[in-house]
């Protein structure tokens, strides 16, 4: 079987990029976006009244750069940096509240693109694909021509702000590594007979898999570089990483990796919602107004996408440190928020510090069937069953969060910038 | 100065194959005539579809929001260099 061709398209500083297309004033500019969105400043006195809201007064100095333009960077700003420290660095930097609906059109465009030309494409996040191109490049050569036509419609469909860089090689990991080997605006070919010289030429922290825990542990062993890691045995790599961790990387020094493209998004396993709140929940009222809400979240993606759970799990980050998490298998399948809500405060009660507040709350409907909602057998149930149609129908009518339970009126969950889902698309 | 607004605007449109550009904005008293096209992006609320254009001219940055249903103009965000 011939080896494959696959190809790695990574955009550069994607968030930015599209806001400099979006805005020529910040082309060449020190810009970050921040992880609040548009959407989570209050701009309801600005709809009535016709208002003007000054970014500069909107509250984005408690939060987090998602985003920093080449421009930013080389300032030393850096993704994940708070604002206050990114300003401290670089005073003239200019922050930007994102707009994910726009990054999930550029998404969705980008890859429209890939698969005019490509038979296979896989999303590997918001701004990166990777496409198995073995078909429809031939050879080396084609790749090449494919990339750059690739390169040109995503210049003339998105615009020239948005630059990527691409990287084509005989399978995903050493793909992704020569995509990210040039920024920004590289195109970089590693054919087969490169790949030994290629792969020994990068640090071990540039491989998709080895992160700064690994790089720490391969450090204490006096793994430092490619050549020490290709030079350790496998037995070794397995006595101390376990097997999957230790056979990774004793195939990923060689150059050898996945080059399986997988094109077909899979039925889900769970379907969960979590969020980190802007003040820590120290009461028992806080705590089950903001669960109840994001099961309410979930049971609408549920009724949505045609599931009912029979398993429910929570998990929580305490405000300090530390996190709890459990699962709960149901008598009954679920497909409601309370009958949801019901369970994951169970679980979350039993297994909670009820003197520690808590950060982070996650709740996931697990056990997933494919059914529609189950009918009652009692007038209650009937009743429930028949509101929940309703409502479905207007959300799907109008949107979501075009009704609420008048108990979680007081919470609200606001757009997030960043992460592999945008929060308008679930 | 970066803006954020919702204020109700007319706007002059230019069709050219499947795109409709914004061409020349009303906005209270005063008349823009924006010379570049940016960004467009589409979103759907509900079964409602909205789309955002992104424009600019010498000096200003818009983004005009248009309602389909509505056939609704608005100017949601002003960016003006300097």
């Amino acid at each position: 079987m011939p080896q494959k061709i696959i190809l790695h398209l990574d955009f550069n500083s994607y968030f930015a990029s599209v806001e400099q297309q979006a805005n020529p004033f910040l082309r060449g500019k020190a810009i970050a976006i921040a992880g609040k969105g548009v959407d989570s400043i209050d701009l309801s006195h600005t709809h009535y009244k016709n208002i003007r809201f000054n970014v500069k007064q909107a509250s984005l100095q408690r939060t987090v750069v998602t985003t920093a333009s080449k421009e930013a960077k080389k300032l030393g700003v850096k993704t994940a940096m708070s604002s206050l420290e990114a300003r401290r660095i670089a005073p003239e930097l200019i922050i930007i509240p994102g707009d994910p609906k726009k990054y999930s059109e550029v998404t969705d465009r980008f890859l429209k693109i890939l698969n005019k030309y490509c038979d296979k494409v896989e999303q590997f996040s918001t701004d990166e694909a990777f496409a198995d191109i073995t078909n429809n490049a031939g050879d080396y050569f084609g790749a090449t021509m494919l990339a750059q036509m690739i390169r040109n419609d995503i210049r003339l469909e998105i615009g020239e702000a948005c630059t990527v860089s691409i990287g084509i090689a005989p399978n995903k990991l050493v793909a992704k590594l020569a995509g990210e080997s040039v920024k920004p605006n590289g195109i970089t070919i590693v054919p087969p007979k490169c790949v030994d010289k290629f792969i020994l030429s990068r640090k071990l922290d540039d491989i998709c898999g080895i992160g700064r825990s690994t790089e720490r542990q391969l450090h204490s062993l006096g793994i430092t570089t490619m050549k020490t890691l290709r030079e350790t045995s496998l037995k070794d790599l397995v006595a101390v990483f376990k097997e999957d961790r230790g056979y990774f990387l004793y195939f990923a020094s060689r150059g050898i990796g996945d080059d399986e493209v997988n094109n077909v998004a899979e039925e889900p396993k769970s379907i969960g919602h979590s969020y980190t709140f802007p003040h820590d929940l120290d009461t028992d009222i806080e705590l089950q107004m903001n669960l109840l809400a994001l099961c309410d979240k979930v049971a609408w993606r549920m009724r949505r996408d045609g599931f009912v759970a029979t398993e429910i799990g929570v998990c929580a980050n305490y405000k300090e440190s530390g996190s709890i998490g459990a699962v709960r298998r149901c008598q009954t399948p679920m497909e409601d928020g309370l009958a949801l809500f019901k369970s994951a405060w169970a679980v979350l009660d039993k297994a909670r510090n009820p003197n520690i507040p808590i950060r982070l709350l996650g709740v996931s409907a697990r056990g997933l069937i494919k059914s529609e909602m189950p009918q009652g057998l009692f007038p209650k149930q009937e009743k429930m069953h028949k509101t929940l149609q309703a409502l479905d129908k207007a959300q799907t009518r109008h949107g979501s969060g075009i009704w609420q339970r008048a108990s979680t009126m007081k919470t609200s969950f606001k757009e997030r910038v960043s992460g592999f889902n945008y929060d308008h698309k679930v | 100065m970066h803006q954020l607004l919702n204020e109700p605007i007319e706007v002059l449109v230019e069709f050219k194959g499947k795109h409709v550009k914004p061409r020349r904005i009303r906005w209270g008293n005063n008349i823009y005539d924006m010379n570049a096209f940016n960004l467009v992006h589409g979103v759907l609320e509900g079964t409602k579809q909205v789309f955002y254009f992104s424009v600019s001219d010498a000096t200003n940055f818009m983004k005009l929001r248009f309602e389909t249903e509505s056939l609704e103009w608005r100017l949601v965000e002003l960016y003006t260099d300097g």
